[in-house]
């Protein structure tokens, strides 16, 4: 029987989720600083150094921070299995997570060898133990369903991703010579299409119906989808790693890879719209947004597989759109409604004292203006996406928009955990 | 014939149902509609807390059910109940801001209790008292 999943003590102490959360916004700001002082254009080249810097604050430092701090807080809810020493275990990988994003960022920007060195360790120290706390708790689960295994999915590929950036920056350290063009291509893929994507398909099986009401995602969906995006994902790199191949099985590979997201995106979309629950909510706003962002992706980089003079620069907007405008707004929306709810549930543990005091609801604690208003400051930065391969002054923009967004985000986050610092302190008062 | 786990959820889904009227109404501040909507989603939710409560519940804990669970279970009935009657308040002062954010609150609360209960605790009753489900059934209508 499945009793484990209905301890009453499941969720971990507030402040494990909340560490991983109030920092990420920061990295959004170090992005934006690595973008401005970098040369030139910096989106007009895949390999800029200032493109490099600013990709990692925003995938570690910022996705992977979200991420940690999310997946630590879920699983024991969704999964019914606690995380093993939650505390001990936010601490160890928040730190070395916040240390080795800052050292590599940076060693990228500045093309310090001696920094890269020092940053993998502590990132491989950061995953490594957190990989082994979820997958730790994840096969002591009882429940069996599909959030659980798109979850593990998702974590086994961070892990091959995490390994390959740190076999790079090793190598570009220590001046190595691998093959590092396939090698950032199967890292990129396992980064992006394995980790970011399969972990968002798993959380979406529970938020989208539970938030708006919407019906089930189909059954056959649930089965077989994540495990289905794997596939692909990794048909599509064998070639890669085993060259010379031919290349069309790459090719039907990616196409799959990318019909299945797109069949993700649309049946979200097509279930958001059969929603009961019909109150404007900026959570949904920016869910529809991310879905919309995935299709688009997923047409430039179709488009990008014809023999095109635009290969390339397709395939750069196609990063740039998953990361930027899928990625980060599924992120963005989940937190403004994750950080309010646990504010509400870890107050509301105050018992009879929190009642005679008054807890705040949902909406007082992070302002819902903020919300809609970060809400376009999105929209705009991804519409000077589009352009900024091409634009210098586009490229300015984005760097604007995410500097801004850093700086809303971070004063959405610290005024909720003032609102629940303040309660907190009025409940304790009561209680005296 | 239904399984427990059939229909009770299809009572979960009817009171999201009225829980979805009432929240739009009182956000377009339509109060008559809202207030209709919100007391006929109160006294359904009443009447699905009584089936479990007094019924559903005490029988599976005789049956030899696990008593944390339901422990568990009685506990967010009661953080739903005080939620319910902030809402009632709110929609005495025709305060849409305040009906919002607590409705807002209670949907995440009642949306992981009602999972819980039809992917865990319906499903043991289903196991355990597979015997007596239709007498179970009857007197759960009748209360
Ligand atoms: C231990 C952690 C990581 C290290 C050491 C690392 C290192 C690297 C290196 C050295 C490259 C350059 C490849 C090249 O073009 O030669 C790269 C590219 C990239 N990495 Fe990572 N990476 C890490 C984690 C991640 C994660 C977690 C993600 C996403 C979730 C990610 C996303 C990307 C992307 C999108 C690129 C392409 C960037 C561009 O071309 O501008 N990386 N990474
Ligand atoms: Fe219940
Ligand atoms: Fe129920």
């Amino acid at each position: 029987m499945k009793i484990a999943s209905l301890s009453p003590d499941q969720a971990p102490p507030i402040g494990v989720p909340l560490r991983f959360f109030a920092m990420a916004p920061v990295f959004l700001v170090l992005a934006a600083l690595l973008l401005a002082t970098g040369d030139g254009n910096p989106f007009a080249n895949t390999h800029s150094p200032a493109l490099l810097a600013a990709t990692h604050c925003i995938t570690l430092g910022f996705m992977a921070m979200v991420m940690l701090g999310a997946i630590q807080q879920v699983v024991p809810v969704i999964i019914g299995s606690q995380m093993p020493s939650p505390r001990l275990v936010a601490w160890l990988t928040m730190l070395p997570l916040t240390a080795g994003a800052i050292l590599l960022t940076t060693g990228f920007a500045l093309s310090k060898p001696e920094l890269l060195n020092l940053s993998w360790p502590l990132l491989g120290l950061a995953f490594l133990i957190f990989i082994s706390a979820s997958l730790f708790s994840l096969a002591r689960a009882a429940a069996k369903n599909p959030t659980r295994t798109a979850i593990l999915l998702s974590i086994l590929s961070l892990a091959g991703a995490v390994t390959l950036g740190m076999l790079m920056a090793r190598g570009y350290a220590t001046g190595l010579s691998i093959p590092y063009a396939s090698l950032a291509t199967a890292h990129i893929s396992l980064a992006l299409g394995g980790g970011v994507m399969l972990l968002i398909i798993g959380v979406s099986y529970q938020v989208v119906p539970m938030f708006q009401l919407t019906p089930n995602y189909p059954k056959w969906l649930t089965t077989y989808l994540a495990p289905a995006i794997l596939v692909a994902l990794l048909l599509s790199l064998i070639p890669v790693l085993f060259e010379p191949a031919p290349r069309w099985p790459e090719l039907i590979a990616e196409i799959i890879f990318w019909i299945l997201t797109s069949c993700y995106a649309v049946i979200t979309l097509k279930l958001q719209s059969q929603r009961r629950r019909r109150v404007p909510d900026a959570t949904l706003s920016f869910f529809r947004l991310g879905m919309l962002a995935l299709i688009a992706a997923a047409l430039f980089s179709l488009a990008s597989l014809l023999p095109t003079a635009y290969s390339d620069h397709l395939r750069m907007l196609s990063v740039l759109t998953f990361l930027l405008g899928f990625a980060m707004s599924v992120i963005q929306g989940m937190l403004y409604k994750i950080i309010p709810f646990l504010v509400w549930f870890h107050l509301f543990r105050g018992g009879v004292n929190a009642i005679k005091v008054g807890i705040p609801n949902m909406k007082e604690i992070i302002p819902e203006r903020w919300m809609w208003w970060h809400l376009k400051l999105h929209v705009g930065t991804l519409l000077a996406v589009l352009l900024a391969t091409r634009l210098d002054m586009a490229a300015w923009l984005v760097t604007l928009g995410l500097l801004l967004q850093g700086i809303l985000l971070g004063c959405a986050i610290f005024t909720g955990i003032s609102v629940y610092r303040d309660t907190l302190g009025r409940i304790e008062q009561a209680s005296t | 014939m239904k399984t427990i786990t059939e229909f009770m959820a299809a009572d979960h889904v009817a009171c999201d149902n009225e829980f979805a009227r009432a929240e739009e109404a009182a956000l377009a501040n339509n109060w008559s509609v809202a207030e209709t909507a919100f007391i006929k989603f109160r006294d359904d939710m009443a009447h699905h807390f009584k089936m479990e409560e007094e019924v559903l519940f005490p029988t599976l804990k005789s049956a030899g059910g696990p008593a944390g669970p339901v422990h568990v279970m009685l506990m967010e009935h009661a953080q739903i109940k005080e939620l319910l009657k902030q809402m009632a308040e709110a929609v005495a002062q025709k305060n849409a801001k305040s009906y919002g954010g607590l409705s807002e609150t209670l949907l995440i609360v009642m949306q992981q209790h009602n999972h819980k209960e039809e992917n865990i605790l319906y499903g043991m009753a289903d196991d355990i008292l597979a015997n007596e489900r239709e007498a179970l059934l009857e007197r759960m209508q009748a209360v």
